[in-house]
């Protein structure tokens, strides 16, 4: 039960075998089935943004951006789940079959393979951008923390300001002067993120800086950069998996939300939010509920998965919980 | 008191100022090097080089930058907030109805939200474990996993669309042509109240539900910390219902923490308004500012961008006061 027993709370005895607490942390989340169905949601969705797309694409024969004109009916009506199409001599319109599993949408696209592809877009955008966050976070974090005086004040100006502010009207007005792209998308969510991280390890770093451990580091020699990287920052990895998980959470929101306006990844990649926006600024959702379900549902699933798995992940590391 | 009031309200300023000089620099200064500049825009395409050259001479943007920013600032304090390119109209005049939309949409979903995280919040903090808490946490976590923008239109189809198809829920108990609640529209609140508040219903509730998903966990968390303090179980002991726990003791502690939380939170509430409005076709600040940006009417978009900074900073000035002025142990600290 010692390993049980230890706790993330920044004091020596817990920061000197930092493994244990991984461990422990580990073994709780084992033990929650909720978070286990969580992780289990989220790599069936990493496989499904992997391979998912393609795979699809090469058993239906629908590339995500082809338009099937067959895909449309005559009245302009978009094929429905589990529709077929068929050519005008009644042969398949290719030979890996006809079958629109989720329907198409008003351009015939398959809804169900775009809906693969756009998690690609949603988890590669929402991953980086939110290791970017964390490095500048981070540093920052740190940096203030750690030297305090004038660079504390400005960090902090910097995260008030930042926080206090609807923050997706300037990241659409910057997308909007700086122009679409994946590269873009990724800085603009990054500079909207990671205040969050800068405070939470600005707030460590300053409880942690005092602690005998680190005085005692400075007494045998260790320079700022050690001390910094070696001593301080393994304080914080605990808080900053439970942000970071919701962090992500939140930036697959921000991407889809920014695609959604029309400032995201530029059409016609397949993105959760461009399709969502495609439904419903036609109109076209009221005719075919499918084409707001599909992508709306993939993005609530994982939202979801993300959600359970900070929860579970903030519970696991509680040196206050029950063990 | 009064020093923390004046230490507060200075950076509420220095906080606007920053804003407005981001957003200065960016639609002022850096747009002008990536589109058309704001002389052209306004004299029109037809224009002469000559007349461009006069309608510049008039916005001043031929002197230093520094000073055209102070003349921005000046123009701001006045209320003069620039003329659109596109509505031909001064921006100020825009903003200002648009700014009571959204005010109406952001208040009311706010006192929404807390009214349905309150009792959801407070049970699950008395019972945790319970049936009824295990249901509210899971509604909890659902309703922060589904993006406002997902939600407004799926309240609109379900509740606005489907029933004038004669369908709720999927099913045809409804005579064709019903309108439950409206989907388009706005009705100022000086105009007609009931019609204000009948075309807000499902606006309203689209903005609440993520919060009040939010709000539960809050709620829930502070109501189980503050019911384990010595002071509820003395309250308890001495025969106090639970109720009056509830109301009396832990809703005083709660209340100051929860304003916080909610001066924080009208500030992100700014972002769904965004979507809601579009979607429900609110002329608010987001639609003007959405629309404003699909035509680069930079003076409009830096309005809606300074006026949303507006009032996130105030509400959450106010909010911090407001705190103060709830919480006795503040009160008496700052009075030393």
């Amino acid at each position: 039960m010692t390993t049980e027993m230890q706790s993330i709370e920044l004091e020596p005895g817990g920061a000197a075998r930092p493994a244990g607490l991984m461990a422990t942390a580990l073994r709780r989340l084992r033990r929650d089935p909720v978070s286990v169905a969580a992780f289990g949601l989220l790599v069936i969705l990493v496989l499904a943004a992997a391979v998912g797309g393609p795979l699809a694409a090469h058993l239906t024969g629908h590339p995500p951006n082809q338009q099937f004109a067959g895909a449309l009916a005559a009245d302009g009506q978009p094929l429905g789940i589990m529709q077929r199409t068929f050519l005008p001599s009644g042969h398949a319109h290719n030979p890996h079959g006809s079958l629109f599993v989720l329907g198409a949408d008003a351009l015939g696209r398959d809804t169900l393979v775009r809906v693969l592809y756009g998690a690609r877009i949603s988890l590669l955008v929402a991953t980086s951008a939110t290791a970017l966050a964390l490095v500048i976070g981070v540093s920052l974090g740190l940096l203030a923390g750690y030297l305090g005086g004038w660079v504390d004040s400005i960090v902090n100006r910097l995260t008030e300001t930042a926080m206090a502010f609807p923050n997706l009207l300037l990241a659409v007005g910057i997308a909007v002067v700086i122009g679409p792209g994946l590269l873009n998308v990724v800085i603009i969510i990054a500079l909207f993120t990671w205040y969050y991280p800068a405070r939470i390890v600005r707030g460590a770093t300053v409880s942690t800086k005092r602690m005998t451990f680190v005085a005692a580091a400075r007494t045998v020699g260790a320079r700022p950069r050690r001390i910094l990287l070696v001593h301080l920052l393994p304080q914080v990895w605990g808080p900053l998996l439970v942000y970071g998980t919701s962090i992500i959470a939140n930036n697959i929101i921000f991407e889809a939300g920014l695609s959604y306006l029309g400032v995201g990844v530029p059409p016609p990649t397949a993105t959760w939010g461009e399709m969502l926006s495609d439904a419903v600024t036609s109109g076209m959702y009221q005719t075919d509920i499918t084409l707001a379900l599909a992508p709306g549902v993939a993005l609530v699933l994982t939202m979801l998965a993300f959600n359970l798995l900070g929860d579970g992940l903030r519970d696991a590391l509680d040196p206050k919980a029950s063990r | 008191m009064s020093r923390v009031i004046v230490q507060r309200l200075l950076g509420a300023v220095l906080q606007v100022l920053i804003v407005t000089l981001l957003a200065w620099l960016l639609f002022y200064v850096i747009a002008r090097f990536t589109g058309a500049s704001p002389a052209q825009r306004i004299a029109g395409k037809n224009a002469t080089a000559a007349q461009i050259a006069q309608v510049a001479r008039l916005l001043g943007v031929n002197k230093p930058y520094w000073q055209q920013y102070l003349i921005f600032l000046d123009h701001l304090v006045h209320g003069n907030f620039g003329f659109s390119y596109v509505q031909e109209r001064p921006v100020s005049a825009i903003l200002w109805p648009a700014t009571r939309a959204t005010a109406s949409l952001v208040l009311g979903a706010a006192a929404l939200w807390l009214l349905i995280a309150a009792p959801i919040g407070a049970y699950g903090g008395l019972r945790p474990r319970s049936a009824g808490d295990i249901a509210g946490r899971t509604v909890a976590i659902l309703g922060m996993s589904i993006p406002v923008f997902w939600l407004a239109p799926m309240i609109s189809y379900f509740l606005g669309y489907q029933p004038t198809q004669g369908k709720l829920a999927g099913l045809r108990i409804l005579p064709v042509g019903t309108t439950l609640f409206p989907i388009l529209g706005y009705t100022d609140l000086g105009q007609n109240p009931l019609e204000w508040a009948y075309h807000l219903v499902l606006p309203w509730i689209t903005l609440a539900i993520g919060f009040a998903a939010v709000y539960i966990r809050f709620i829930r968390t502070l109501t189980a910390e503050q019911l384990g303090e010595d002071y509820a179980r003395t309250a308890k002991a001495k025969g106090a219902s639970t109720s009056r726990i509830l109301v009396r003791h832990v809703g005083r502690n709660v209340a100051p923490t929860v304003t916080v939380l909610l001066g924080a939170d009208i500030a992100t509430a700014l972002t769904g308004v965004f979507f809601v409005e579009t979607v429900f076709s609110i002329p608010g600040l987001g639609y003007t500012g959405l629309s404003a940006i699909e035509n680069l009417d930079y003076p409009v978009i830096t309005g809606v961008v300074i006026v949303a900074a507006l009032i996130a900073v105030l509400a959450n000035t106010i909010v911090d006061l407001l705190h103060t002025a709830l919480d006795p142990r503040l009160r008496r600290i700052t009075n030393i």
